[in-house]
């Protein structure tokens, strides 16, 4: 019993050991598998590896900034689509290895251009996209003082042409008013 | 005055009535690759059905086609048949590698038996090789010339002629 016992052992040991020895192997193999690794594009991770909730709530944060690929203006952090989900997938894993926010969103940028920055950075064309607003809404300002300014002109003119009715100065209006009237005596008063 | 405010509407207005005929109907995944005049990311996979490793990095100083497809893409089945015909006339030329995007391995190998296969299938991992290569969907197929630089990038199924002239972008000769 106790040899039979030791032989069980010996077996499992044994059996735990080939085991061991084969997924030990696995791991090799599975190491030589490799995709772009992406500290061949961005460098090597600049900041510090995050786990456990800080890492959680990175992969919300950054992912939220990148835009998924597949959807109609979705973050893959939004998005339970599986591309996204992989993207937010490798996002996670980026963040755990200590890439930055930077250095994440540049590696994704490089394989889907800036279409994929949720957020377009401030470069280029994008200028026009960010100050545009600001600067049509003080064009439309100005048009809008300009308006109220010029009819509040137009209305002070005509106070003033009422005015000058009841007291003509022009020589002109006088002549013009003798003319119409015969008698510059009477219209002037 | 009338034409001052007519003058005044129409630039604001013109401006934007050109931007929503000429970039609204436009589908916004449909740039031009960032990738295209760049080195070809770089990856080591496992053929689905051999288990053989295969690396992009191994056929160095000979053009590739990597092409990106899965078996639950209905364009993928039209394109097959002239991949595996291109793989099997220029195999000596060119390397054809198909990297398989979200699917099974049974369900790839049932595939290969019954529409035939002349190039590795490989398994993409993660779909960090999709990602890398900047994939919206499958079928999508790259066209890498001798030097590893990507040349061209096809979205949608593949006919002949279209595979024949890309083949000549990256100097296959026919």
């Amino acid at each position: 019993m106790k040899i039979a016992g030791n032989g069980t052992r010996i077996i499992l040991l044994a059996c735990l050991a080939l085991m061991l020895g084969r997924s030990s192997g696995l791991v090799e193999a599975q190491d030589e598998i490799a995709v772009a690794p992406p500290s061949l594009v961005v460098g090597e991770p600049a900041g510090q590896p995050l786990s456990g909730e800080a890492l959680d709530a990175e992969t919300e944060r950054i992912g939220a900034l990148v835009r998924c690929p597949v959807c109609q203006g979705l973050s893959v952090t939004d998005s339970p689509a599986p591309m996204a989900q992989k993207m937010k997938r490798q996002t996670r894993d980026l963040i755990a290895e200590g890439f930055t926010e930077e250095q994440i969103l540049s590696y994704f940028e490089r394989s889907y251009g800036e279409f994929v920055l949720l957020k377009p950075p401030l470069r280029g064309i994008n200028w026009f996209v960010w100050l545009a607003p600001g600067i049509l809404l003080v064009i439309g300002l100005a048009i809008v003082v300009w308006f109220f300014k010029r009819s509040a002109a137009r209305t002070r003119d005509a106070a003033d042409q009422g005015e000058s009715l009841e007291e003509p100065a022009d020589p002109y209006v006088m002549e013009v008013r003798r003319l119409a009237y015969g008698d510059s005596e009477e219209t002037g008063k | 005055m009338n034409r001052n405010v007519l003058l005044i509407g129409l630039a604001v207005i013109l401006p934007f009535l050109g931007l929503l005929f000429f970039a609204l109907g436009k589908d916004p995944t449909r740039i031009r690759s960032p990738l295209i005049g760049k080195a070809a990311p770089e990856f080591t996979l496992r053929d689905v059905t051999t288990g053989e490793i295969v690396s992009l990095e191994s056929a160095r100083g000979k053009p590739m086609v990597v092409n990106f497809w899965a078996t639950w893409c209905v364009p993928c089945y039209a394109e097959h048949p002239y991949l595996v015909a291109a793989a099997r006339q220029y195999g000596d030329q060119v390397l054809f590698v198909g990297v398989v995007y979200e699917d099974e391995e049974e369900a790839i190998n049932r595939f290969l038996r019954q529409y035939g296969r002349s190039y590795p299938a490989l398994q993409d991992q993660d779909g960090r090789a999709a990602i890398a290569y900047g994939v919206y969907g499958v079928p999508e197929t790259f066209f890498i010339d001798g030097k590893g630089q990507i040349v061209a990038k096809h979205e949608g199924p593949l006919d002949q002629a279209t595979l024949q002239q890309y083949l000549g972008q990256i100097g296959v000769k026919s």
